[in-house]
């Protein structure tokens, strides 16, 4: 029988599930939770059970004999025969992964002219490089891909199948998944091997990152699952290690068969930055005091790689530009890091910068509403701290450069 | 031309917290909305709809209540609409899912455009559009952020990578999923909204589509989920100290942690 | 008193001397209170030195209510508990809430149900059960800026869109609390004491009793939030409501809630002709008893809105507006039933079609996301004057937003819309006109390109206040009077009620310290001693 159960022997009639139900399918009845046709199987009353008394059962074996896979494969992309950061880090957590499963590291290396960027593979992790050249595989097309990675798969059975969550690998991923009819998880941000089962566990943000969800294939192969580049890290570079590079032949496409997709043109973009993109933001409220030292905050920026932000009484009085203007009325903005001087955060403010992920708030005022949204606070002069921060970095030595370029800009 | 879009019932709001109390996971109960990425979808559809003649059908697999998604579709331009649904259909994953949404195709019989939203907002798996494509045997491209052209044979169309965009000649029938801001969403007009309320609906279930038993719902489902949580976050702002100087130092230490 | 409550003025606090209206004031000392007890002693002493106060809120006020002219700033924002709930005989829900609440942030708990309640007594606890249990409540009043707190509308008889069918803050207050300039505190509930003809009489917490006089002046039929609320037989509760922070300082108030209709269509009708547009207003008015706001928007609204929408990032959300369309009708149609809405929305259809106007030119929006866009462009508007006038000031200090907050009764809509297009057009000056029609209260938006330009729109303003009161209506209809609007008072009520008014500031405020420049101009607030 597959669908949602209730063990009436644990079940206490408590009522948490019926509270975590987006669908209305529980209610209690007798003392015992009852569920109806509104279930969607979604799994989240599973959790807020203290009894675990909530299960889904599910009718469901393998179709094949799931021992015969075995190793653990990551696509390493290349882009212009260059592989990409994200291999690398595919390769660090692979290495992790092999291990505990006592199994090898495979790197999938397909282009036209990149046999030389295999070794690079090996001395990042790769017990085993399969590489495939082909001028159909100089440019990302998908379906010049798929039927390899389908037939490389059915000879060669891959316990685990990783790729890059690039625009890429979101595509064919996917597709690939659907061709052998397995399972496949997107996104994760941590990967690792149960100890009881040895499924690769898949935990990856849902509902907007507010929840995690871990997700597993127990009963199709191979486990896939996508990672975005910056979550995994590299492992350091290992010249001893070697491997094993296996050429393998591309099937050449049906000839009678015209492509459904021709590339017209490849383009590759200068991203024009706006302060909603910036990864750091310096920003400065009326508390800077004088435009003066709005010279200070734009040296700060600079020196710390960021973009100026401003609040709205900055560019009332015209000590700043609207494009640079932070808040409600101006942009919204996330960056990595915020530092705000002498910003008291009216709520028009605050609602722009919630989506910071680290904010420094500066203000002398100790009661400043700023600092019920930020992170660190400091209570301090601002124009102080940027003083002293400038000069912090304007003696390290890598800003020797920066130093020099100012003082032409001074004198 | 025969377009099928591709639209998903999501919750209105992804605010989905704890309660300290219960220590249980509450939502915020309000209404289900269309997926955001999929208005995009059907707006695009209408507007090819509107250039070449044919008509536009709003898909969706979900449950009763998502009648109300897809009449509101039609009340923005789609001509009708079908909702596939059925108990046996609940707890599927991305796997069956698509073949549940290819089974809907099949039965519209003859559709030459597949527009899908990206992702949905709550999945957020991007998976949907090159699975069903695959189900299908149909090419797919995935994030299209402009449509340059289009006849009866074939799409001319921008798709985004990574670091730019290509743009691709595709030969129809095909399946696109398009990006946000690749067009504005209209409004429903109010003579818009009078055809929804009558505009021709039909739900099938998987006995009327021949639905493969063990590849829908939760059986069709390689993957499940085994456990849901709340990640820690709790902010209460760290106090930082000290002369200027050294507060000056803290702040440079923070920035070259979170950099 | 913890004299560290008062804070010299610092740069830090540079924001504090300015609100929406965008005028700049000067103060010498500021203060946060946490609670009633310090703003009662504040007030005495500050009172007892002869410092000016102005009372602030979230300083969201459009007519320089919250700015200072000198002394001392108290600040209300740190006041923001929402204090119980109450059911009263009728069924109705009360909430309490500090003056310092934010409107928007005390609409999501309301929305949400979910409330603080440790500090609550067991009668709050106990009907906030009874609260979760009924359908959704909410609280009308709808003032644009829903940043705006609680003390701020109460102050100057906030309106919004939705005060058309619902009325303004004043019908949704069942009580508050204020702090009178010696100290006393005042707890008025709606109903307790009225006033006799023309005396009014109330006490004070702290065993005193305080009798009044009333101005014997009329207030205007049409809405209205000009100059002191005085009636016969009036509720004490009225007589702060609307009083702009000249008679005391209010820091809490009991909210009235309603029941949320189930059922909420918002209809934006496009014309390509303004006249179709005001019949079709006219006749909506009086066909149809569902609607909850009608708002306006003329042909130079549009205008500016297409021109953000093109060049300006923040606005690139924007739905894009028929090109042949120079006026823009909202509606808001307030059902139980989904099925009186179709049947609003069928009507509407008729209506348009009556007008001359082609029903496909219509935006509906039926869900929150579709009602949010339809809110996005109507904020858009006064947002991108607002932008216009700001890079303007950059090279002309002295132009400031001249808007108009004007209202007429209902027979004259016509008249006075003919009225001032024609009136800018002849003094050849740019403008946007937007407005709550449905009670056909308009704001004509002056938008001077340079000095004589803001002379001409002063005069202008002054021309349309005698005009406007001629025909009976209210110089400020919704924004109060603050400081910016003081001149008019007299135009509106005559210099006999100017005085009368005063005296009864008088009586409440005898150094003239509360809320210096709002309502009165100073010399005007001194009468003969």
């Amino acid at each position: 029988m597959t669908g949602l159960k209730i063990h009436q022997d644990k079940c206490v009639g408590c009522g948490l599930c019926v509270k975590t139900c987006a669908a209305d399918a529980l209610a209690i009845q007798n003392k015992k939770a009852v569920v109806n046709e509104a279930c969607i199987l979604c799994g989240m009353c599973l959790d807020s059970c203290p009894f675990k008394a909530i299960s889904i059962e599910k009718q469901a074996a393998p179709k094949e004999d799931l021992s015969a896979y075995h190793g653990i494969w990551i696509y390493a992309e290349q882009q212009q025969g260059k592989i990409l950061q994200v291999a690398y880090e595919l390769l660090g957590k692979g290495q992790e992964l092999a291990k505990q499963k006592g199994c090898k590291l495979t790197a999938l290396l397909f282009g036209n002219d990149v046999a030389n960027e295999a070794q690079s593979l090996i001395v990042y992790g790769a017990d085993e490089v399969l590489l495939c050249e082909h001028p159909l595989l100089d440019t990302q097309i998908d379906e010049n891909y798929i039927d390899l990675f389908d037939q490389l798969i059915q000879e060669r059975k891959p316990e685990i199948l990783l790729f890059g969550a690039t625009g890429f690998g979101r595509s064919i991923a996917p597709r690939i998944a659907a061709r052998r009819q397995t399972g496949l998880t997107a996104d994760c941000t941590i990967l690792d091997i149960d100890s009881e089962n040895g499924l690769l566990n898949q935990t990856r943000p849902a509902f907007g990152g507010n929840l995690m969800a871990t997700i597993i294939c127990p009963n199709h192969r191979p486990q896939m699952a996508t990672v975005r580049p910056g979550i995994m890290q590299v492992q350091p570079c290992d010249e001893a290690h070697t491997g094993e590079i296996i050429r393998v032949d591309y099937a050449d496409p049906d000839a009678s068969k015209t492509a459904s997709v021709e590339l017209l043109e490849q383009v590759i973009a200068a991203h024009v930055n706006t302060i909603a993109d910036a990864d750091i933001i310096i920003s400065a409220g009326k508390g800077i005091g004088s435009q003066k030292n709005m010279e200070l905050v734009k040296r700060l920026a600079e020196l710390m790689g960021g973009v100026v932000g401003v609040s709205r009484p900055l560019v009332d009085i015209g000590w700043s530009e609207y494009q640079n203007q932070v808040g409600q009325t101006g942009s919204t903005v996330s960056p990595k890091l915020l530092i705000t001087f002498g910003i008291s955060g009216a709520i028009q403010h605050l609602a722009g910068i919630s989506g910071a992920k680290t904010i420094i708030a500066v203000n002398t005022d100790p009661e400043a509403p700023i600092f019920s949204v930020a992170h660190y606070k400091v209570v301090a002069d601002c124009v102080e701290i940027l003083k002293h921060m400038i000069a912090n970095l304007e003696a390290r030595p890598e800003n020797g450069l920066l130093i020099e370029e100012s003082k032409d800009k001074l004198s | 031309m025969k377009i099928a879009v591709c639209i998903k019932q999501v919750p209105s709001t992804n605010e989905v917290h704890m309660d300290p109390v219960t220590n249980t996971i509450i939502r915020d109960g309000k209404q289900s909305v269309t997926n955001p990425f999929d208005t995009y979808a059907l707006e695009q559809a209408v507007q090819i709809k509107d250039h070449l003649g044919g008509e536009v059908i709003a898909l969706s697999m979900g449950i009763p209540a998502t009648e109300r998604l897809l009449r509101d579709a039609t009340s923005r331009g789609a001509d009708r609409s079908l909702l596939l649904s059925d108990r046996s259909f609940a707890g599927a994953d991305t796997l069956a899912t698509s073949y549940t949404l290819s089974l809907g195709i099949r039965e519209l019989g003859g559709v030459d455009l597949i527009l899908c939203g990206k992702m949905a907002v709550d999945g957020d798996t991007a998976q949907i559009g090159p699975e069903l494509a695959e189900q299908l045997g149909l090419p797919h491209v995935t994030d299209v952020l402009a449509i340059d052209a289009i006849d009866e044979q074939t799409v001319l169309c921008r798709k985004a990578t990574d670091n730019g965009y290509q743009r691709l000649k595709v030969t129809l029938p095909a399946l696109l999923t398009v990006v946000k801001d690749l067009n504005m969403p209209r409004m429903s007009s109010l003579p818009g909204i009078l055809y929804s309320l009558d505009s021709p609906f039909e739900s099938k279930t998987a006995a009327d589509l021949s639905a493969d038993p063990a590849r829908i719902g939760l059986n069709g489902s390689p993957t499940q989920v085994v456990r849901t949580y709340v990640p820690q976050r709790i902010r209460e702002a760290i106090v930082l100290e000290g002369d200027e100087s050294q507060l000056a130092e803290d702040l440079l230490n923070i920035y070259s942690e979170v950099i | 008193m913890d004299l560290n409550l008062i804070k010299p003025m610092h740069d830090d606090y540079a924001d504090y001397l300015r609100d929406e209206s965008r005028a700049i004031g000067q103060a010498d000392s500021i203060s946060f209170p946490k609670n009633e007890y310090e703003v009662a002693s504040l007030l005495k002493t500050l009172y007892a030195q002869g410092t000016p106060i102005t009372v602030q809120g979230a300083r969201t006020g459009l007519a320089a209510g919250a700015v200072p002219r000198g002394g001392h700033i108290l600040n209300l924002s740190k006041m923001d508990h929402i204090k119980g709930i109450r059911q009263s005989a009728d069924g109705h829900f009360h909430i309490t809430v500090e003056a310092g609440t934010i409107l928007s942030q005390l609409r999501k708990r309301i929305e949400q149900k979910k409330f603080d309640t440790a500090d609550w007594t067991n009668e709050s606890q106990q009907a906030f059960e009874a609260f979760k249990d009924e359908p959704a409540l909410f609280f009308s009043p709808d003032p644009t800026e829903s940043s705006a707190t609680i003390g701020g509308m109460v102050a100057c008889n906030a309106s919004g869109a939705r005060s058309y069918l619902y009325g303004p803050t004043r019908d949704h207050i069942s009580g508050l609390r204020v702090v009178l300039h010696d100290g006393q505190i005042a707890a008025l509930k709606r109903g307790d004491y009225t006033a006799s003809g023309r005396t009014l009489s109330f006490p004070t917490l702290q065993g005193n009793q305080i009798t009044v006089d009333l101005p014997t002046y009329i207030m205007p039929k049409t809405k209205n939030a000009s100059g002191y609320y005085i009636e016969d037989h009036m509720d004490a509760v009225d007589l702060f409501i609307g009083s702009d922070g000249t008679l005391g300082i209010v820091t809490e108030v009991e909210l009235r809630l309603q029941p949320l209709p189930q059922t909420v269509w918002g209809i934006t009708c496009f014309f390509s002709e303004e006249a179709a547009a005001l019949d079709f207003v006219i006749s909506a008015r009086d066909t149809m008893n569902q609607l909850a706001s009608m708002e306006y928007f003329d042909g130079h609204a549009l205008d500016i809105l297409r021109y953000q929408k093109q060049h300006n990032p923040g606005f690139s959300k924007l739905p894009i507006l028929p090109d042949h369309v120079n006026t823009a009708i909202y509606v808001e149609l307030h059902c139980q039933e989904e099925t009186d809405a179709v049947e609003g929305l069928k009507t509407i259809g008729q209506l348009l079609e009556k007008a001359g106007a082609n029903p496909n030119d219509t935006w509906v929006a039926r869900n929150e996301s579709d009602r949010d866009r339809l809110l996005f462009f109507r904020h858009a508007v006064p947002e991108s004057v607002n932008m216009v006038i700001d890079q303007r000031k950059k090279t002309n200090p002295m132009i400031t937003k001249l808007g108009t907050d004007m209202s007429v009764p209902d027979q004259h809509l016509k008249q006075i819309m003919a009225m001032y297009h024609r009136m800018l057009a002849e003094r050849n000056l740019e403008s946007a006109i937007w407005g709550h029609v449905g009670n056909n209260h308009l704001h004509v938006n002056i938008l001077p390109r340079d000095d004589e330009d803001y002379k001409k729109g002063k005069a202008l303003y002054d021309e349309w206040a005698a005009e406007v009161t001629r025909l009976g209506g209210a110089v400020s209809a919704e924004h109060g009077v603050g400081k910016l609007k003081a001149k008019y008072l007299e135009v509106m009520y005559g210099q006999e009620a100017i005085e009368e008014m005063a005296r009864l500031k008088q009586y409440f405020d005898p150094k003239g310290l509360l809320g210096v420049g709002n309502m009165f101009e100073p010399v005007k607030g001194e009468v003969s001693q």
